[in-house]
């Protein structure tokens, strides 16, 4: 009796509620923008094991965006951020981009977080109307099936990756035995899912052993020694730096030959920290032409810059993740710029959409978008290891791309 | 109406108002955690309540997320008819964990059920094909029927509401069944259950079956609510995230799985003005939390209300 | 060929054993002289690394760091114990383990705020050329890992033999209630037993340090502590060094067999076949009662 009633006010006060609900509607007014400001929504993971990534992005991003309010803003409206933690998690971000998109009103969305939590974000950010721009994911929803109101910055196709690393590896070592050792991770998989298939369809080369680990593995002997006995030529390796740092110098202890070949986040000082003199020679490709903490002059400017913005902040940084979100605020800011005096959704969209081989110095790879396709980057700048510094290498792959073909 | 039941009550009338007035992150968030509030009753049964262990809570939410997104993706299952199916999934799992698991207790127990976690990782990543592995799994969005609209974040809040009221009534009914008392028997005693003639094997099994097919249950409304399922949402970092829920709440009781979920589900949005601080503050509140409601935060509910005075466990309210 | 092929792997995987031995030692110690279970263990060896950091860029020589390691790792576990174990020693059994998990997570934080997430380097006592036996190569750090892990199990043996504090630990592990009887100071030997088991977490991050790096995710070898602590029967010291090195091994052994998809299950399995048949473990005590 006593549970009947209390179903019966339960249902009770939730259809005397609904009656007095009020509709929510997805409305795609000009939020975020004012006479004298416009504000942006940006996450990424700030706690939590990618704490690198989001802290990075919303770093450089902040750094960019405040020179260019220092020297005047855009059309005269200074730029404002709000940054919303989403801890590397789908659920958390969409929780983020709620509360940026509703109680903050923001006019655009930047996110500088992992792929899976951008990608959890993508049907509401859809729905909504409000313009995203994605710097650092890799997710493939991003920019395929092409949605108007997305555009990817930094980071690559992983097909890109594929293809560049494929034509690299099919070209430029002694042989063509390669060994792939991918750890079990969405990145590391589709790096190496992604150049054994292109060595396959465009220089018919098969891997002679692809090997698995997993990611927080301290130890590769088996697959380092598979790869010896399968008598491959090129180790390529895509992982996390922590890992390659201790593979590469585990291969020097077993008495490996074999040269290595690193996928896009390994090319980082804390490899070559790691690795120590059996870093030498070791190469890679990095989704900016210089890496923070390298020899050349422009980087190190940059980076002199950074420190005197954030003169606190952990070893390690600046890191490549600060380099693309700076570089990517840049597009961002041109966008806006193109959009015009009075910027709408739309006139962001066609002012990004009108970008071509954009980019704010030598420090970063250049943008282009166009009514097709989103995909603003599809350069991979390759690098070697030598006296225990990252070098670019002046390599450029000549095998056309197929990637835009997606795109007609 | 006891004064329980009415501070429930208003309580869902002015979940409700929030949901409805605000937008819909507030929506949205109190959609999560009422999600949290039945994982972590159906776990409670298991810990407080059947006195055993599990590690693997989040796995079983895992199996009802991807069972229920699979059947509405593949088979065109409307949610309402999936999520079911997926918790029943997820509790026959747990029923099929159970069998060996009933053997076993304390730190063995723990391990078994952190095994069994690490199997369901592998299997989510194995067969990507079918999960869409470590890249994650879009979810349709949910619809009543296949041609209707796809239902709004106020809709789905109110589809969990009702699943987290009868979740939070069912639990409570059992635990005054005889089935509760059996679970308590077993708890406090193995062996004077089973001279009392109690098969401590097929109780065992039966809270294993059912703690997991609130966990499935759950899954399968997390996956409409946020939309995206990812692995890593699953592993041992949620399963203690939810073992936390009822050690700070309090163990054996319902009113504790509501409270410990409702809070700690709160505590992340709350910490958002700390930001990249939040983890570190969030740690210490827990670990103060514990020295000084060793208990759980049922411990202040209960002097709060007058109702009674001495609340056992078998009341389990 | 092929045997020095199956000894690298061996080796391999008796100096990653080694690890996890160390790591099941530091948790079945205060397991059994309080019956805690602490899940921040794995944190504990993360402090004794980033210790280490410290005090490697001060520039003092391996023998001091590995000393002070020693000492930092003595106090944490005292002052761990003191005050936030004891205060809810009463508390219903999760609390206390959630407690560890919380400090566990405290610690991390703090450390990950502090040095983000980088990988850091740590030199090797020894250096890094390979030493070469009979074609076999091995890194003098794992065999100075394997060495030390020997030693301290010795020491301890030692410890719980003849030293008076160490057969007090004994006695409180079987019956806390006949100790105090008999003279004993509970408190005096639950502080010992966190001391204890918190030196031997730090010297496991200081160990592994130059083999696997320095980052706020060196904690996850507490999960492989575990099973090799059960493994070895959660009870018994030569259990958890036994347990450490075989879940090394299979790891190690697994991976080239059944590949990396199962090798992280195959510890998991041994165990849960272990438990079936033999569930107090290789070394345990017979008290497991059935029901």
């Amino acid at each position: 009796m006593e549970i009947r009633r209390h179903v019966g006010a339960w249902l009770a006060a939730c259809g005397l509620a609904a009656g007095a609900v009020l509709p929510w509607t997805a409305a795609a007014q000009t939020n975020g923008v004012t006479p004298t400001t416009i504000t942006i929504g940006v996450f990424g993971p700030i706690s939590g094991p990618a704490s690198y990534i989001g802290l990075a992005g919303r770093d450089g991003a902040a750094l960019a965006f405040k020179e260019i309010n220092a020297a005047g803003g855009v059309n005269g409206r200074k730029i404002q951020i709000v940054f919303e933690d989403d801890a590397h998690s789908p659920a958390r971000a969409v929780a983020a981009v709620r509360k940026l998109v509703e109680q903050d009103k923001v006019f655009m969305l930047m996110s500088v977080g992992g792929s899976n939590a951008t990608a959890g974000t993508i049907d509401y950010v859809k729905d909504s109307g409000v313009p995203m721009f994605v710097s650092i994911a890799s997710a493939p929803g991003v920019t395929y099936p092409f949605q108007r109101t997305m555009f990817r910055g930094g980071t690559t196709e992983t097909a890109r990756y594929g293809e560049l690393y494929a034509e690299y590896l099919a070209t430029q070592y002694k042989g063509k035995r390669i060994a792939i050792l991918s750890g079990r991770e969405e990145y590391p998989r589709n790096e190496g899912d992604a150049t054994a298939q292109k060595l396959k369809e465009w220089f018919n080369l098969e891997p002679v052993g692809r090997f698995e680990f997993n990611i927080g593995d301290k130890d590769f002997t088996p697959q380092l020694t598979g790869a010896q006995r399968a008598n491959a030529d090129v180790i390529a390796f895509f992982g996390n730096p922590a890992e390659a740092g201790i593979a590469i110098r585990q291969a020097r202890d077993l008495g490996l030959a074999q040269p290595f070949f690193v996928g896009a986040n390994m090319v980082d000082p804390a490899v070559v920290a790691a690795a120590k003199g059996a870093a030498e020679g070791v190469a890679g490709f990095a989704l900016v032409p210089m890496l923070p903490g390298s020899r050349l002059p422009e980087i190190q400017k940059w980076e002199a810059t950074w420190k005197k913005e954030y003169p606190n902040a952990p070893p390690a940084r600046p890191n490549v993740f600060d380099v693309m979100a700076y570089a990517d605020a840049y597009v961002v800011a041109e966008g806006l710029k193109r959009a015009g005096p009075n910027p709408t959704a739309d006139g962001l969209i066609k002012g990004l959409e009108s970008i071509q081989n954009y980019r704010v110095g030598p420090i970063a790879t250049p943008r282009t978008f166009s009514t097709k396709h989103h995909i603003g980057n599809l350069t991979l700048v390759p690098m070697v290891v030598k006296d225990g510094n990252w070098d670019p290498l002046p390599w450029q792959g000549t095998h056309p791309s197929d990637v835009l073909k997606r795109y007609p | 109406m006891n004064v329980r039941s009415a501070i429930g009550a208003i309580g869902v009338v002015a979940l409700v108002f929030v949901a409805s007035a605000f937008g819909t992150y507030p929506t949205y968030l109190l959609s999560l955690a009422m999600i949290n509030v039945i994982a972590a009753v159906g776990l409670n049964l298991l810990i407080g309540n059947s006195g055993q262990i599990s590690l693997c809570h989040s796995s079983f939410m895992a199996v009802g997320a991807y069972v229920s997104a699979l059947l509405t993706a593949r088979l065109g299952l409307p949610f309402w008819a999936a999520i079911p199916v997926g918790a029943a999934a997820a509790a026959g799992i747990g029923a099929l964990l159970g069998l060996p698991a009933r053997r076993l207790s304390g730190i063995y127990l723990a391990l078994a059920t952190l095994g069994f976690l690490q199997i369901v990782q592998i299997a989510i990543e194995e067969f990507a094909d079918v999960t869409g592995g470590v890249r994650g799994l879009t979810i349709p969005k949910a619809r009543v029927v296949a041609s209707a609209a796809p239902m709004s974040a106020f809709a789905l809040f109110c589809v969990v509401l009702v699943s987290c009221a009868f979740s939070i009534w069912v639990a409570r009914n059992l635990l005054r069944s005889r089935l509760g008392r059996e679970f308590n028997a077993v708890r406090q005693s193995p062996h004077a259950a089973q001279a009392l003639g109690i098969s401590v094997a097929r109780v065992k099994l039966t809270a294993f079956a059912l703690s997991s097919g609130y966990a499935g249950f759950a899954g399968g409304l997390f996956a409409i609510v946020v939309g995206f399922v990812d692995p890593n949402e699953f592993g041992i970092g949620a399963a203690l995230r939810q073992l936390t829920f009822i050690v700070i709440g309090g163990i054996g009781s319902i009113v504790g799985s509501i409270l410990g979920a409702v809070v700690l589900s709160a505590l992340p949005e709350l910490l958002r003005p700390v930001k990249e601080y939040n983890e570190l503050v969030s740690a210490l509140l827990l670990l103060a939390a514990l020295l000084f409601m060793p208990h759980g935060l049922v411990m202040l509910w209960r002097r709060l209300l007058p109702t009674r005075l001495v609340a056992t466990r078998e009341s389990a309210a | 060929m092929p045997l020095t092929f199956y000894l690298q792997l061996a080796i391999a995987g008796v100096s990653v054993g080694a690890i996890y031995a160390l790591v099941a030692l530091a948790i079945v110690i205060p397991f059994k002289a309080s019956g805690v279970l602490n899940f921040g263990q794995g944190e504990v060896a993360t402090l004794g690394a980033y210790t280490a950091l410290i005090l490697t860029q001060s520039g003092l020589a391996y023998p001091v760091i590995a000393l002070l390691v020693i000492v930092t790792g003595a106090v944490v576990g005292v002052i761990v114990e003191r005050l936030l174990i004891r205060p809810i020693a009463s508390a219903p059994p999760f609390t206390i383990v959630i407690a560890t998990f919380a400090i566990g997570l405290a610690i991390k934080s703090a450390i990950q705020i502090h040095w983000g997430d980088t990988t850091f380097a740590l030199a090797g006592p020894f250096g890094d050329d390979p030493v070469i036996v009979g074609g076999v190569r091995m890194n003098p750090t794992s065999l100075w890992i394997v060495f030390c892990t020997v030693a301290i199990t010795l020491l301890l043996a030692a410890f719980f033999r003849f030293a008076r504090t160490g057969k007090a630990m004994r006695a409180v592990a079987i019956n806390p209630e006949a100790a105090t009887l008999m003279g004993v100071r509970v408190n005096g030997i639950y502080r010992w037993a966190w001391a204890i088991s918190a030196t031997i977490g730090a010297s496991a991050g200081l160990l592994v340090a130059p083999v696997v790096g320095i980052n706020p995710e060196v904690g996850q070898l507490i999960l492989r502590g575990l099973v090799a602590a059960v493994l070895g029967g959660f009870t018994s010291i030569q259990g958890a060094v036994v347990g450490g090195i075989v879940v090394g091994l299979l790891e190690t052994f697994a991976s080239i067999t059944v590949g990396s998809t199962f090798k992280n299950l195959t510890p998991f399995i041994v165990l849960m076949l272990l438990l079936i048949f033999r569930p107090y473990g290789l070394f345990g005590a017979r008290d497991v009662h059935r029901v």
